[in-house]
């Protein structure tokens, strides 16, 4: 067995195991040992993942928070073991794509190495598009942009990528039928 | 084969090569990650040159408009304007950001990417209107009928065609009336119609422009010198265009002409040429 398709099989059954486990003590222990793998990038990674979840986490986090205010019950458990499966969950999967090649991990398989293709490829394309956008507003930006204009520019780049992903997926589909990956 | 057309671009005006460069690039060298994209490039443009940025894909162009316009630091080496280093960094200086950015301006290559007020009027006052000047209303109204888009002046920029998203680009930018202008590709999205509307436009501006293309047939119309970035990252050219232009080998290792085997009457045979494309 290769070497990419069993830390892949291991990233799976991980995955699983977070989502069983239910003492947040297991869990940290967890989260401690994908940061200690990370190595000399774990200060990055545990940024990056910490920076990805914290609108959605803080925003669950405070909600469940009013609902044990509103019916008097301690929140403290469960949003403890939310939070540390969540970031265990993102480090992982942030720490799994950049050790692992998933080229190789799935070319057992045409139908999922082509998903991969098509979604790695629009992935680099957003990504260097997204810092266009990035870039277009700091270059015509002759003082710090403000809320409204930094609200419009993300308004603008968001239906942007929504046009070009329904654009992109339905070349996408074209494509894969003109070359006979459909059998309909 | 088609012939390469040449057509004389307005010098720079007379003892501009002997001011003071407006842009210096010093033994700049950039990477992402392990991704060498720019190695060891130097050069100086003085004010009013009209400089064309040859290289094929890949090569760093676009790369090194964004070092020109500080949105990005190189690696290493240093990036000048007016003799002042440019960095990110150093932008966060708001008197020297205030300045660069109102006398550097960048057309990106997506004109969607620079999109993103409610109206053509409003994307062309976003400039000016920062600057506190009084006619923030006559400036866009002179620009937009510079380029052409006064009748789309109530309308949201994301519903205009390409051409049109390109000229309110170029008019929110020039509403400030930048000293220097960074073009990436501008021709890349753009009919034959209005790709010659703009090298009039172009031409015709009294300031430093620097245009990145890889269709060389094009190159003549947008300047009058060329810098070529090779597929090794590296300037290869730094001089005449014309005198690129007849030099097939500079041009073949830039990956800028291609051979293949093509007919003439009933003579068949293969030689490096160049054809107009888009």
């Amino acid at each position: 067995m290769k070497r990419d398709r069993a830390w892949l099989l291991l990233y799976l059954a991980t995955v699983i195991a977070a989502t069983l486990i239910h003492d947040p003590r297991w869990l940290a222990v967890g989260l401690a040992l994908v940061v200690l793998l990370a190595g000399r990038e774990a200060g990055v990674l545990l940024r990056r993942a910490v920076l990805s979840v914290l609108a959605f986490n803080t925003l669950i986090s405070l909600s469940y928070l009013g609902m044990a205010w509103w019916r008097d019950f301690s929140p403290w458990q469960t949003l403890l073991l939310l939070n540390l499966r969540v970031l265990l969950l993102t480090c992982l999967t942030f720490l799994f794509i950049t050790r692992v090649n998933l080229f190789q991990a799935l070319d057992f398989s045409r139908s999922l190495t082509y998903v991969l293709g098509l979604a790695y490829s629009q992935a680099l394309t957003f990504s260097r598009a997204h810092d266009d956008f990035r870039y277009a507003l700091a270059s015509r930006s002759l003082q710090r942009p403000g809320l409204l204009d930094r609200y419009r520019a993300s308004a603008a780049a968001v239906s942007w990528f929504i046009e070009k992903s329904l654009h992109a997926a339905t070349q996408s589909s074209q494509a894969l039928r003109s070359r006979g990956f459909f059998h309909d | 084969m088609t012939e390469l057309r040449y057509r004389v671009v307005k010098p720079a005006p007379a003892g501009a090569q002997d001011a003071d460069p407006v842009l210096a690039m010093v033994g700049v060298e950039h990477r992402y990650g392990a991704a060498e994209v720019l190695c060891g490039i130097d050069f100086v443009v003085h004010p009013a040159e009209k400089v064309v940025l040859l290289g094929c894909n890949g090569s760093g162009k676009s790369t090194l408009l964004k070092i020109l316009n500080g949105l990005i630091a190189p690696t290493s080496g240093r990036f000048l304007y007016q003799g002042e280093e440019i960095t990110p960094a150093r932008l966060k200086i708001p008197a020297l950001h205030r300045r660069f950015r109102s006398e550097v301006a960048l057309l990106f290559q997506n004109p969607d990417a620079m999109l993103f007020n409610p109206t053509v009027f409003d994307e062309i006052a976003f400039g000016p209107r920062q600057t506190g000047l009084a006619d923030v209303a006559e400036r866009v109204r002179h620009w937009a009928d510079q380029v052409g888009v006064s009748q789309h002046l109530k309308r949201p920029p994301f519903t205009l065609s390409g051409g049109e998203k390109q000229k309110v680009c170029l008019a929110a930018l020039l509403a400030l009336e930048p000293k220097v202008l960074l073009l990436d590709e501008p021709t890349a999205a753009l009919d034959p119609r209005s790709t010659g509307w703009l090298v009039d436009f172009l031409s015709g501006l009294p300031i430093t422009t620097l245009t990145t293309t890889h269709n060389l047939s094009l190159a003549p119309e947008l300047g009058s010198r060329a810098l070529v970035l090779g597929e090794d990252h590296r300037l290869i050219h730094d001089g005449s265009l014309h005198a690129l232009l007849t030099d097939m080998e500079r041009l073949a290792a830039a990956n800028l002409v291609h051979t293949h085997r093509h007919r003439h009457g009933d003579i068949e045979h293969r030689h490096t040429h160049v054809h107009d494309w888009q």
